[in-house]
C-alpha cells in the first residue's frame, strides 16, 4: 500500500496492436500488475504519434489505427518497482519504459490494507501446504475462464507449482449438478485446481483468490516436499513434491 | 459471503466399472453425498493406475472406455464426513478411502 511521500511513476508506451502470447500487451501488463498487487494502474490511448520506428500513427489513418500509441501509468514505491521492473520489460517488448520520481501528497483510499507480498524463493523443501480450489469451469474473470486467471495470477506470484484437473461430475457451493458429456464436449463441469507452496505465499495469495473467486470453495491441507525440481536455463519451473 | 470451518477430505479410489444397485458408484456416491448436504464433491477420471487386487485400470482413446480408474473428492466438517462414512463402507467393495484434515473457505454470492 502507497503511503505519502516518495514514490516514483512508471510511465509504460506500447503500440494498442502489440501482442504478448497473443494477448493485447497493455491487458497482459495491466493484470501482471494487478496480480501483484499495484495499488492503481491506468491506461490512457493517444489519438497520434510516432515510436522508435519513426511511422506516425494517427486515427485518422485507418489501416493503422490500431497501431495508436497506449501509455500504462502507475505509481509505487521504488522498492517495488525495482522488484517488477524485469518482468515489465519482458511484457513492453520494443516499447519504451520511464520512471520518474515523484510525491505522494494522498494515495488513494482503500477499504482494507493489504499484507506485503513475500520476496520468491527457488527452492522449497519439508513442510508446506497444498491449496485446492473448486470452481466451475463457466466461471468468468474479466471475460476469461477464471481457472486460467487463477493460474496467471499464482505465476505472477511465484506459487511454486499449480495443476488444473477437470471432473467427469461434481457439485459444489453452487449447489448444481455437473457432469461432463461423453466425448468431452462440455464446458460445465467442476475443475480442481491444485497448489503447493509454503503456508506464507499461499496465504499471502488468499485475498486475491478472495477478490477473483464469487463462489467456490478453497482446502488447505499440509504436506511435506520431497523434490522440488526446478530447470532454470529455459525458465520452466517444475513442481514434483508429495501429494497427500 | 464467505464462511471458515475446519473439516476433513476424503478422496475415494475405485473402478469405473464398479457398481451400486445397477448405477455406476461414483453417481451413487455422489447421490448420497447431495442427500446428506455434503459441501463439495468432484469425481475425477485418471488415465491409468492400479489398487487392491493389483489390477491394471486404464482408459482408452475416448472418455466413455471402459473401468478407467476414478477419485472422488470430498469435503465438509467432521460432524458430516462421519454421517457418510458408513455409506462408504457399505457401498465401496473394493477400493481406498483415504482422510485428511484440511481448514476449507467457501464462497458464496450473497
Amino acid at each position: 500500500m502507497l503511503n505519502p511521500g516518495k514514490a516514483v511513476k512508471v510511465g509504460i508506451y506500447v503500440s494498442e496492436g502489440a501482442t504478448h502470447h497473443g494477448v493485447p500487451v497493455y491487458s497482459s501488463i495491466l493484470d501482471f500488475l494487478f496480480y501483484r498487487g499495484v495499488a492503481g494502474a491506468t491506461v490512457t490511448k493517444g489519438i497520434a504519434g510516432f515510436g522508435a520506428d519513426h511511422h506516425m500513427h494517427s486515427s485518422s489513418t485507418v489501416e493503422i489505427a490500431d497501431r495508436l500509441p497506449l501509455r500504462i501509468e502507475f505509481i509505487e514505491t521504488r522498492e517495488k518497482v525495482d522488484v517488477l521492473l524485469g518482468k515489465l520489460e519482458e511484457l513492453a517488448g520494443t516499447g519504451l519504459i520511464e520512471i520518474q520520481e515523484t510525491i505522494v501528497a494522498k494515495p488513494a483510499q482503500v477499504s482494507k490494507p493489504k499484507k506485503p507480498i513475500p520476496p520468491q524463493h527457488l527452492r522449497i523443501e519439508g513442510k508446506a501446504q497444498m491449496m485446492r480450489i473448486f470452481l466451475s469451469e463457466e466461471d468468468r474473470w474479466k471475460n476469461k475462464p477464471l481457472h486460467a486467471a487463477l493460474v496467471e495470477a499464482m505465476r505472477a506470484n511465484d506459487i511454486a507449482g499449480v495443476t488444473v484437473y477437470r471432473g467427469i461430475l461434481g457439485y459444489g457451493a453452487h449447489r448444481r449438478i455437473h457432469k461432463d458429456k461423453p466425448l468431452m464436449a462440455s464446458h460445465h463441469g467442476s475443475v480442481m485446481l491444485s497448489a503447493i507452496d509454503t503456508a506464507e505465499k499461499l496465504r499471502a495469495f488468499l485475498p486475491l483468490v478472495e477478490q477473483m473467486v464469487e463462489e467456490g470453495l478453497v482446502v488447505f491441507s499440509d504436506v511435506d516436499i520431497i523434490k522440488y525440481a526446478y530447470r532454470a536455463a529455459d525458465g520452466v519451473e517444475q513442481a514434483s513434491p508429495a501429494s497427500s | 459471503m464467505k464462511e471458515e470451518f475446519r473439516g476433513r477430505m476424503l478422496r475415494v479410489h475405485f473402478g469405473e466399472d464398479d457398481k451400486w444397485q445397477g448405477k455406476p458408484l461414483h453417481e451413487a456416491i455422489l447421490a448420497k453425498c447431495r442427500e446428506l448436504g455434503i459441501a463439495e464433491a468432484i469425481v475425477f477420471r485418471g488415465i491409468e493406475g492400479y489398487g487392491p487386487g493389483s489390477r491394471i485400470r486404464r482408459s482408452g482413446h475416448w472418455s466413455f472406455s471402459k473401468d478407467a480408474p476414478i477419485q472422488l473428492s470430498i469435503i465438509d466438517t467432521e460432524e458430516q464426513i462421519a454421517r457418510l462414512i458408513p455409506f462408504l463402507d457399505a457401498m465401496v467393495e473394493e477400493g481406498v478411502v483415504a482422510s485428511s484434515a484440511v481448514e476449507a473457505i467457501r464462497y458464496m454470492r450473497p
